[in-house]
């Protein structure tokens, strides 16, 4: 096996980070913002399920295939199951932060906010 | 590494640069909702079909929705129509 | 007042930052074990037990649901407070816009809705749910469970939305009972736990029968635990696709921000 491929999970992993973290700090508008952050989150599951995948493996189910066949692993699979979910959740959070954003300060660009005045 | 991974991870990559660099945000629940689409093709090719199912529902669906909930919201026109002929 | 950072000043500083880190990305990439071709020492060793000892052939749930179990009531109840953080966000019209009109967007008529659409949600949405229900439900066997099947029930009840409408989404699916799952979910999860504990057992530890290997209904504990887990999921996501479709009504008159 050559050296490029097997570094191709670990390069598109850090290239979703640097790419999300870039939509971040150019981003003129909080819901845009937000969809990036959500490239950033993706960048975890790549990289997680990648460290858990084992070539010629099966799915770490065992209901057609006798138990002892040769699997990934299920651990990564449960914290990124978990994750997807929970995240979404959190996703919703942020983006109730910025209706209400909305209808108090009348703009969603992070520009035009400036420190509350006393 | 196979052909099929390979080409999965590039498109992943790709998807979701075009989520990050997506001019509005319209634009962005769209690429948002490809970009989720593909996540679920790689996972299911890393053999996580538990993960696939979940990103497919929330990616595709709950995302997409919410965001464009929040758009349309923030677009709109919300005050009593009493007055208006 | 102090000024914030111009957008040139904070790229010039991303760019800075992104050179510092690049070196250690690189270093890190070009040091990762093979892709592909690394011991696995926990996952086999779940791999290896959990048929045995367990009664289940879905490894992922195994792991959510009895071996982490304890990370998995953290997810949980991470759930619970964003969706209760949605509620206490967007409240202001509780009780109020029942049947509320739709808020208009200047120079964009509201189309009404084709009888495609409705025929295609009245015939999906059932068919959505069922899919959910049966992904919950072989949560011990093959791939599935409570967080995927949760969702896809959520999503399935969106059609009713997109199929009738706000009111038709209203009538069909009370707040309140979805207000209901989501906390009952959660607190059937916790339960689990503390029943284990009131019968002299480690916290989460199984003391059901655990059933046959590759049977729907197997795994004993972790059946409750994931339909806990359905019902603050499934619950969880209708609560916050109600809340954020009454962003998009009319507010009323006496509501005052």
């Amino acid at each position: 096996m050559s050296l490029l491929p097997s570094l191709l999970p670990w390069a598109v992993a850090a290239w979703l980070l640097g790419v999300g973290l870039y939509g971040i700090v150019t981003s003129r508008n909080f819901v845009h913002l937000i969809g990036c952050l959500s490239v950033v989150q993706s960048s975890t599951y790549v990289l997680l399920l990648s460290v858990g995948f084992r070539t010629g493996g099966i799915a770490p189910i065992f209901y057609t295939h006798p138990p002892g066949t040769p699997a990934v692993d299920p651990m990564v699979h449960a914290l990124v199951l978990t994750d997807v979910v929970v995240g979404a959740t959190v996703t919703a959070l942020l983006l109730a932060l910025i209706l209400q954003l909305h209808k108090r300060r009348g703009t969603v660009d992070p520009e035009a906010l400036r420190p509350m005045q006393p | 590494m196979s052909v099929l991974l390979s080409a999965l991870f590039l498109l992943t990559a790709v998807s979701g640069t075009g989520v990050a660099l997506s001019r509005t945000p319209r634009q962005q629940v769209l690429a948002m909702a490809v970009n989720g689409m593909v996540l679920a093709l790689l996972f299911m090719a890393l053999q996580a079909p538990d993960v696939a199912f979940a990103e497919v529902a929330v990616g595709t669906v709950a995302l997409p929705l919410l965001f464009l909930v929040v758009l349309a919201s923030t677009k709109m026109d919300r005050s009593p129509r009493g007055g208006d002929p | 007042m102090p000024r914030g950072m111009t957008p040139r000043a904070r790229l010039v500083l991303f760019a800075l930052a992104g050179l510092c880190v690049l070196p250690g990305v690189m270093h890190v990439a070009l040091h990762m074990p093979q892709f592909g071709a690394h011991p696995l020492p926990y996952g086999d060793a779940i791999n290896a037990a959990a048929p045995g000892e367990r009664h289940l052939t879905n490894m992922v749930s195994a792991v959510n649901f009895d071996y982490r179990g304890f990370n998995t009531l953290g997810e949980e109840f991470m759930l619970l407070c964003a969706v209760t953080g949605v509620t206490v966000l967007l409240r202001g019209q509780r009780g109020e816009g029942r049947s509320a009109e739709p808020g208009v967007t200047p120079g964009r008529p509201i189309p009404p809705r084709s009888d495609g659409v409705v025929l295609i949600c009245h015939l999906g949405g059932p068919v959505i749910l069922l899919f959910g229900l049966y992904v919950a439900l072989h949560a011990m066997t093959t791939p599935g469970g409570g967080f995927q099947g949760g969702v896809i029930i959520a999503s399935g009840a969106l059609l009713l939305f997109l199929g009738d409408g706000y009111d038709g989404w209203h009538r069909m699916i009370r707040s309140e009972a979805m207000d209901a799952c989501e906390g009952a979910g959660a607190a059937l999860y916790a339960a689990c736990g503390f029943a284990s504990v009131l019968l002299d057992l480690p916290f989460l530890q199984d003391f059901l029968p655990l059933g046959a290997l590759g049977d729907l209904f197997s795994g004993g504990l972790m059946l409750i635990e994931n339909a806990g887990v359905t019902l603050a999921v499934g619950g969880g996501f209708a609560v916050v696709f109600g809340k954020f479709l009454e962003e998009t009504r009319i507010i009323p008159e006496a509501y005052k921000p």
